[in-house]
């Protein structure tokens, strides 16, 4: 397969050195002359009616410059899913009730934090509780509390802005009490497919809710301009949506916000919701026309910005004698917490990142995300993924089991290949689902180690301390999705001298977008990593961009600026063809010239080319544009209620394998090794795209085994690193991680998505290799010591 | 009620006016604009604010400032010397041991402080000396590869 120079090779990134000597500047980081300090009061209970508020004592305070209530934002409603059938249901600060353990109240902005600390403790506040409900299953029962009051659905939603039309009859879907999102599709006959099924089985598995852990905490900073402009520093993922909820809700044209770049400390999916505290910071500065900040301290970004939906799937399966899947039914609940959130998104994606995986050719899907007074649950990499990934491929593992087959081939009978068309018509272009499965099982040794049953059985049952384990498990994930603003733009400007800055909205993250997307830009160029220079991250000074939170960095951004320099680079070709004499294929690029193929003396620098287009050319000094819709024939996201509508262009897989070491002593469960085999097409820069995966693995690792925000009565009990349980060094085990490059023809040099496609084949496969070494099925995560060792006792 | 404190920081001497109970993460960050050091959880949990006081790491986070004076603090942005990056900068780069960046600074000054003291320690005692140093971007693989990297290099 082809190799290039510049893309696809581990060159060191471009903010390397920026970040390892300290200067790189995060929102957390940014301070202007005369800035204020912004603090929450933040309720105390689940669930409870405001009566009143009294913040007269809070505005006495020396120090203090402002304090709003829900007065002061009245009528003001967002939501990160806000459509006709789904209306907005958050506002900045709590109207009538209190919904969760930690919801804005009030906010402040004075002088330095004691002070507004202080001011917050004076704001009086009369509550009446009422009942929460805290179970998604007994919230969904007849009788139980209402989280949410039906609301009159008011201004035009975001769906609508963005030209969507209001459809009256999809507003009553409610088929259960409190729910926020509900999702249905069917194809084929399951009933039927299980009645021909030579085995069925059905089982109920359950994942807990888990915190992304940033390091940068959620911070944002405002400020005005005499003009009335906004400007905001934000640690956020998707400058160009939060641009467009912030002037939407602060009632600004969008060309009056502006989102400047910094550097962002992690956001794993946390970031892309509108926060109270961005919203508040605007508000408040414009209020007291002077900038201000808030930062959340860490307890509140585990306790009050967003978590990992908390799931409960059943699943019903059945398949032939030798493994082939003939029918599936899935009912896949997942507790919002307080507000929607992303609720109804990631019911509907328990479907669209799992169909993608097997063929089923009978197949029912139910999914219901439900409102209780949990605190709010938002996307979290891979978003559903993981959850339902952990169902499916554990139930594999016990089919497999029950009849004496191999999951390995029981995955790959059923697995979907190249040219497969998905039905919500989405066509895999590119799928290296079975490469990745053969390829995981034979650096794993998978066939010697499962190879042997008896040997397997007699193991599992032997009197040893230590006993390992392999387990394997699958999925896949999308690049890109029609989302606003629905496509990503570039800018390609060329120097003087030859180099270039590139111009793209995508927000460096940790991803490494500026480096991948510089690398784009110099290989279309013919140039050095050196030669280019990235402007990112700045809604003003950047073109539109997809956002970081669907997925679409190497495949809609990274085809936009492929796109954006090899139209600069055929302006500066159609020069040279003139001044060197030759046509377009004889000439080829080194070192920022044009040379003639087998005659090195003819050639002309980009330099003397740019010269002559400005003398020649009225001033043209050759700028490159490029743009890419994330999937050309969608204007709209799909049917989150039907799952109809093509979703993605293209689909990256991934297989996974994890070897462990059960402690039948202590119950500790130890990885020992991971073995990662990733379809992402073509990795961009191949150090990046193995960090991904390594991060991947360990976030996976964490779901499976050591995760847990641990909820009781609608209150964290651990909102701290030091008692959640995040990985360390020390529990690292040895990774190997792979890319299978199946060079999708439609990202750029065949790149998809990595960023989110490898945390999901952990869940299953940890599982699995438990159940391999002990020969007990945990079907609820985390697996921490103390299950194991009640699981053991119990044996 | 403000005092003056002085503070010896990258080699340097400054007089900083502030609070009793301001810690040490706080005076960097904004008395003395060194932004380089981070707060992540200013519980002393995540390790983001680790500084070098007189060659040993330290939580700043937990450290207040007017109880170091008189002794010597080095920040990330005192690790490089006249522009010459110090070798576990240069390895975290060239190793891809960088994502965010947010846990770089107290990762790499951990890093120095445990090489300082061990010359060449098993991947095991890397991961241990490192262990008080959250990464959620990396998944420490090449960190430690790039730690490993600078000791085969002496």
């Amino acid at each position: 397969m082809r190799e290039y120079e510049i893309i696809g090779k581990s060159l060191p990134r471009v903010d390397g050195i920026e970040k390892v000597t300290g200067q790189a500047k995060f929102t957390v980081d940014m301070a202007m002359l005369g800035m204020l300090h912004g603090k929450f009061l933040r309720s105390a209970y689940p669930h409870a009616r405001i009566l009143s508020i009294n913040v007269e004592k809070a505005k006495r305070l020396s120090g203090v410059k402002a304090v709003i209530t829900r007065d002061d934002v009245a009528g003001i409603r967002y939501a990160f899913v806000d459509t006709p059938r789904y209306p907005a249901d958050e506002t900045p600060l709590a109207v009538d009730k209190v919904r969760y353990i930690g919801d804005e109240v009030a906010a402040v902005a004075a002088i330095d934090l004691d002070t507004a600390e202080e001011a917050i403790r004076l704001i009086e506040v009369d509550y009446k509780p009422l009942t929460p409900v805290f179970d998604p299953e007994e919230a969904m029962k007849t009788g139980a509390p209402d989280v949410h009051e039906p609301f009159e659905l008011g201004a035009k939603t975001e769906w609508e802005d963005w030209g969507v039309r209001r459809d009256k009859r999809a507003l009553d879907w409610r088929d259960a009490k409190n729910l926020s999102g509900r999702t249905s599709v069917a194809f084929g006959d399951v009933e039927k497919g299980f009645a021909q099924s030579d085995y069925v089985r059905e089982d109920r598995f359950e994942t807990k809710a888990t915190a992304h852990c940033a390091l940068e905490p959620h911070a944002a900073l405002a400020s005005f301009e005499p003009s009335g402009k906004l400007n905001m520093y934000l640690s956020s993922m998707g400058i160009f949506y939060k641009r467009f909820i912030l002037a939407k809700t602060l009632g600004l044209p969008i060309s009056q916000v502006r989102i400047l770049k910094t550097y962002v400390g992690g956001a794993f999916g946390g970031k892309i919701d509108l926060f109270p505290y961005e919203f508040c910071a605007a508000f408040l500065s414009r209020l007291t026309g002077k900038p201000v900040r808030f930062e959340m301290e860490r307890e509140e970004v585990f306790t009050c910005t967003r978590q990992r939906h908390p799931t409960i799937v059943h699943i019903k399966t059945g398949v032939k004698r030798d493994g082939t899947i003939l029918a599936q039914k899935i009912k896949f609940i997942a507790d919002n917490g307080a507000y929607r959130g992303s609720g109804a998104i990631v019911v509907y994606l328990g479907h669209a990142f799992s169909i993608p995986v097997y063929s089923v050719p009978n197949y029912h899907y139910e999914g219901y995300s439900v409102y209780t007074n949990n605190p709010i649950r938002g996307p979290q990499r891979a978003h559903g993924s993981p959850q339902i990934r952990f169902a499916v491929d554990s139930q594999i593992e016990m089919i497999a089991e029950e009849l004496g087959l191999d999951p390995l081939e029981i995955m790959l009978k059923n697995a979907r290949k190249k040219d497969d068309i998905l039905p919500n018509g989405d066509v895999l272009k590119s799928c290296g689902l079975s490469e990745c499965l053969q390829k995981a099982a034979q650096t794993s040794g998978w066939k010697k180690w499962r190879g042997d049953r008896v040997k397997r059985t007699q193991e599992r049952e032997s009197a040893s301390r230590y006993k390992r384990g392999l387990g394997m498990s699958s999925c896949s994930m999308f690049s890109g999705a029609p989302f606003y603003p629905f496509a990503s733009s570039a800018l390609v400007k060329l120097h003087d001298d030859g180099s270039v800055t590139l111009f793209t909205g995508a927000t460096e993250m940790g991803q490494g977008s500026d480096t991948t997307m510089a690398q784009v830009a110099a290989q279309e160029l013919g140039l050095q990593l050196e030669d280019v220079r990235v402007v990112s991250g700045d809604t003003e000074l950047c073109p539109i961009d997809h956002g970081q939170f669907l997925s679409g960095g190497a495949f809609v951004t990274g085809n936009a600026v492929r796109l954006a320099a090899a139209d600069a680079k055929s302006q500066l070709l159609k020069l040279a063809v003139e001044v060197l004499g030759v046509d377009e294929p004889d000439l080829e690029t080194k070192k920022k010239r044009f040379y003639v193929r087998g005659n090195s003396d003819k050639s002309v620098s980009y330099a003397e080319l740019i010269q002559l287009s400005v003398q020649r050319n009225n001033g043209d000094p050759i700028i490159g544009k490029g743009n890419m819709k994330a999937v050309q024939e969608a204007e709209f996201y799909p049917s989150l209620a039907k799952t109809k509508g093509h979703f993605t262009d293209a689909y990256g897989f991934a297989v996974q394998v994890a070897e462990v070491e059960v402690d039948t002593q202590t119950g500790l469960v130890k990885v020992l090794k991971t073995v990662t085999y990733h379809d992402c097409g073509f990795p961009l820069n191949l150090s990046i795209v193995e960090g991904q995966v390594h991060g991947n693995v360990s976030m996976g690792l964490g779901q499976a085994l050591w995760e847990e925000i641990l909820l009781e009565g609608g209150q964290i009990q651990n909102p701290t690193f030091l008692d959640y349980r995040a990985p360390l060094a020390t529990e690292t085990p040895k990774m190997i991680s792979e890319m299978v490059e199946t060079r999708d023809p439609g990202g750029p040099y065949g790149a998809k998505e990595v960023g989110e496609g490898s945390i999901s084949g952990i869940l299953a496969a940890v599982a699995n290799a438990v159940y391999d070494a002990i020969g007990i099925r945990f079907t609820r995560l985390p697996i921490t010591p103390e299950k194991v060792l009640e699981a053991l006792w119990k044996k | 009620m403000k005092r003056t404190i002085k503070l010896h920081v990258n080699g340097e001497e400054f007089e900083v006016l502030t609070e009793e109970n301001k810690t040490l993460l706080e005076v960097l960050r904004e008395d003395l604009g060194l932004t380089g050091t981070k707060r992540g959880c200013d519980l002393g949990a995540c390790g983001a604010c680790t500084v070098l006081i007189d060659g040993g790491p330290h939580l700043s986070c937990l450290t207040l400032a007017a109880a170091v004076q008189g002794k010597k603090i080095m920040t990330i942005e005192g690790l490089a010397q006249e522009g010459e990056l110090h070798s576990i900068q240069k390895a975290f780069v060239e190793k891809g041991a960088i994502q965010c960046g947010f846990c770089t600074p107290g990762m790499i000054l951990t890093a120095k402080a445990f090489l300082d003291e061990h010359s060449h320690p098993s991947e095991r005692e890397v991961k241990k000396a490192i262990s008080g140093n959250l990464c959620r971007c990396t998944g420490y693989v090449k960190i430690v590869e790039a730690i490993i990297s600078v000791t085969k290099n002496s």
